[in-house]
């Protein structure tokens, strides 16, 4: 774990986001204090709590394994955090049956954790933790045992319950795409490190690096190796199957960027079979060769070899192609969606 | 057709297994139901006839072990040596393995060790230790010298048990009762032991029945009749110079009876301690 700053504003959802082993579950256990802290602080109000135990912090976590005691029914689970907090009987009762009932679990307050499904077992998870009222909710991968269609409705519901309590929430995930959907901001980590800070689609316009460029997306953003040059007085980036000119809005930072060696990042979708209606200035043309064709029902995915290399790319294209393996066509690329990154730091430049 | 094949088939296969069964059943129950028919028998018809069946069945030879052969005061001794020993070892072996299983405190190997070297130790090598020291602090032929006797020999395996249980529990409930609000003690009683509960009675009942069981450091460590245990008790019946076989069948079925109250009524919940794997 190596300088990982973050501010959570008050109401705000954040999303931790990261590969597996990149720190973010670690970083929420020392938010909750689960976990010690060698260095640094962790501030809560404006209080450092360092020191302050897991109890104290009013926080609450769902936990990946959901951590539902098994030897208690759904009632008691709900309700163990708060007969620790002397909390009225009366009371205590009141907010169990309102929070089953706001997420659908009245009739199966009486049941062990053993003979739930996975989603009634999530839900009371985040039952156990809206009736603490806390000042934070802590996810840890909370959807990451359900299956895929339970998961897509789950993380509605999710949505729609942190909009209605307004809660500060800091969530966890190695998915992209629940990061994308639920989070007012993202923190994206790697390797024990912050890479970027940013609201979703802000991140995914512009990734502050390669990492973060092929992490969100997918497929993943075509990372393709060049040269830059120039052609008149346009910049442009030498590829293996020819040149592409580079925006405009790149050229200071090119010109500060002596080095020579660039990366030229452009995302599937940004990648044309035939060039849209519009400003046909924008697009830039690449030989290439169809390697495989994926149809996908809504989209088909081409994958292209550069002519006279073996980089790859990716491109999103309509469903009604008729290109087949082995053809070689010229593909369009939008100029003004092309990223630039350094070789040498991969840090985008510009 | 092709159904009653298969289960005719299924049937056939069972054959052998059935056998084994049988023949196991014989083996261990036999002796069981031959003493528990000589126990309603008086010694001279034994010798008659040892295979007979109890007719008439002299039911009054248990009134009488237990009032004139003192079996009263043996089993009164064995019920509080036991009982209290196996409370004492679970409870002490049980917060053990908790810390074991759940704290990297410095140190915490040697703990186990330590612990653990009990398990290899023979009771024979360490009966003249324990009889010096209770000596020293005046226990020596006391119910609580014998009680601190079995609960020291008995830790080593309650808590190796309990451990490897314990360590199976995720370790996000306990993060969950942290975040709850719950203390450390508050844990090991609210969440380990009610999860452990299965690994928990598994050692309650073997230790039971060890322990009802225990001769060795009895006989050595206690010497007044009125504080003798069930298994010195049986003794009587079988001295040097005589064997009343018929009494010391009638005071083996009084020395079982307890025990197979006990395995009957957690054999269950201890094959599924023994065997459960992870908690789900």
């Amino acid at each position: 774990m190596q300088d990982v700053t973050f501010t959570v504003a008050d109401g705000e959802f954040m999303v931790l986001l990261g590969p597996s082993g990149c720190g973010k579950s670690t970083v929420l256990r020392m938010i909750a204090g689960l976990e010690p802290i060698t260095s640094g602080t962790v501030s809560i109000d404006g209080q450092v709590v360092n020191q302050v135990p897991a109890k104290s912090r009013d926080m609450a976590m769902v936990f990946q394994s959901y951590a539902l005691y098994p030897h208690m029914t759904v009632y008691d689970n709900l309700a163990f955090g708060l007969h620790r907090r002397d909390i009225e009987k009366a009371e205590v009762a009141r907010r169990v049956h309102a929070a089953a009932g706001k997420l659908e679990l009245t009739g199966l307050l009486q049941r062990k954790p053993h003979a739930l499904s996975g989603g009634q077992r999530q839900r009371v998870a985040v039952g156990r933790a809206i009736v603490r009222d806390p000042k934070v909710f802590l996810f840890d991968e909370p959807l990451s045992n359900l299956d895929a269609a339970l998961r897509v409705s789950t993380r509605n519901e999710l949505i729609k319950q942190q909009q209605e309590i307004g809660t500060t929430s800091i969530y966890v995930t190695h998915d992209q795409v629940e990061a994308m959907t639920m989070g007012d901001r993202i923190c994206i980590m790697n390797q024990g490190r912050v890479v970027q800070i940013g609201r979703p689609l802000d991140v995914y316009k512009n990734p502050a690096d390669t990492f973060v460029s092929r992490f969100l997306g997918n497929p993943p953003m075509n990372l393709l190796h060049g040269r830059i040059g120039k052609r008149g007085d346009r910049s442009v980036a030498h590829l293996a199957s020819g040149d592409l000119g580079l925006p405009m809005r790149t050229a200071s930072a090119l010109g500060r960027h002596d080095a020579g060696e660039v990366i030229v990042g452009i995302r599937p979708e940004d990648v044309y079979e035939f060039v849209p209606p519009g400003d046909p200035t924008r697009f830039e043309y690449l030989p290439v060769r169809v390697e495989a064709v994926e149809p996908l029902g809504a989209e088909t995915l081409l994958m292209v070899s550069l002519d006279g290399s073996d980089a790859e790319m990716i491109a999103r294209i309509g469903r009604d192609t008729a290109l087949r393996r082995g053809d070689r066509l010229p593909l369009a690329l939008d100029t003004a969606a092309i990223h630039l990154f350094d070789p040498a730091t991969t840090r985008a430049i510009a | 057709m092709h159904m009653a094949v298969r289960l005719v088939i299924e049937r056939v296969r069972r054959v052998p297994l059935a056998l084994f069964a049988a023949f196991y059943t014989v083996v261990t129950g036999g002796p069981l139901v031959w003493v528990a028919m000589m126990s309603l028998r008086t010694t001279a018809e034994i010798f008659r006839d040892p295979y007979g069946f109890p007719s008439p069945a002299h039911w009054e030879k248990f009134a009488d072990a237990w009032t004139k052969s003192n079996y009263g005061t043996y089993f009164w001794n064995s019920t509080i040596v036991v009982v209290v020993a196996v409370a004492l070892v679970t409870a002490v072996g049980a917060m053990a393995a908790h810390c074991l299983a759940r704290y990297a405190f410095r140190g915490s190997r040697i703990v186990r060790f330590v612990i653990l070297t009990g398990l290899i130790l023979p009771p024979q090598l360490v009966i003249l230790a324990m009889f010096q020291i209770l000596l020293d602090v005046n226990l020596y032929n006391t119910l609580t010298g014998l009680i601190l006797v079995y609960v020291a020999t008995h830790i080593a395996m309650t808590v190796y048990i309990l451990e490897g249980f314990f360590a199976q529990i995720p370790q996000d409930l306990f993060d969950a009762a942290r975040m709850d609000g719950y203390s450390d003690f508050e844990i090991f009683w609210r969440v380990t032991m009610p999860i452990g509960a299965p690994a928990i009675f598994t050692t309650v009942t073997l230790n039971f029945i060890v322990l009802w069981n225990e001769f060795l450091f009895a006989v050595v460590l206690l010497t007044d009749d009125d504080k003798r245990t069930l298994p010195l008790g049986l003794m009587h019946f079988t001295g040097s110079h005589q064997l009343d076989v018929g009494m010391a069948a009638t005071g083996l079925m009084i020395a079982m009876l307890p025990i197979i109250v006990i395995y009957a009524f957690f054999s269950e919940t201890m094959i599924k301690g023994m065997t459960a794997g992870a908690v789900r």
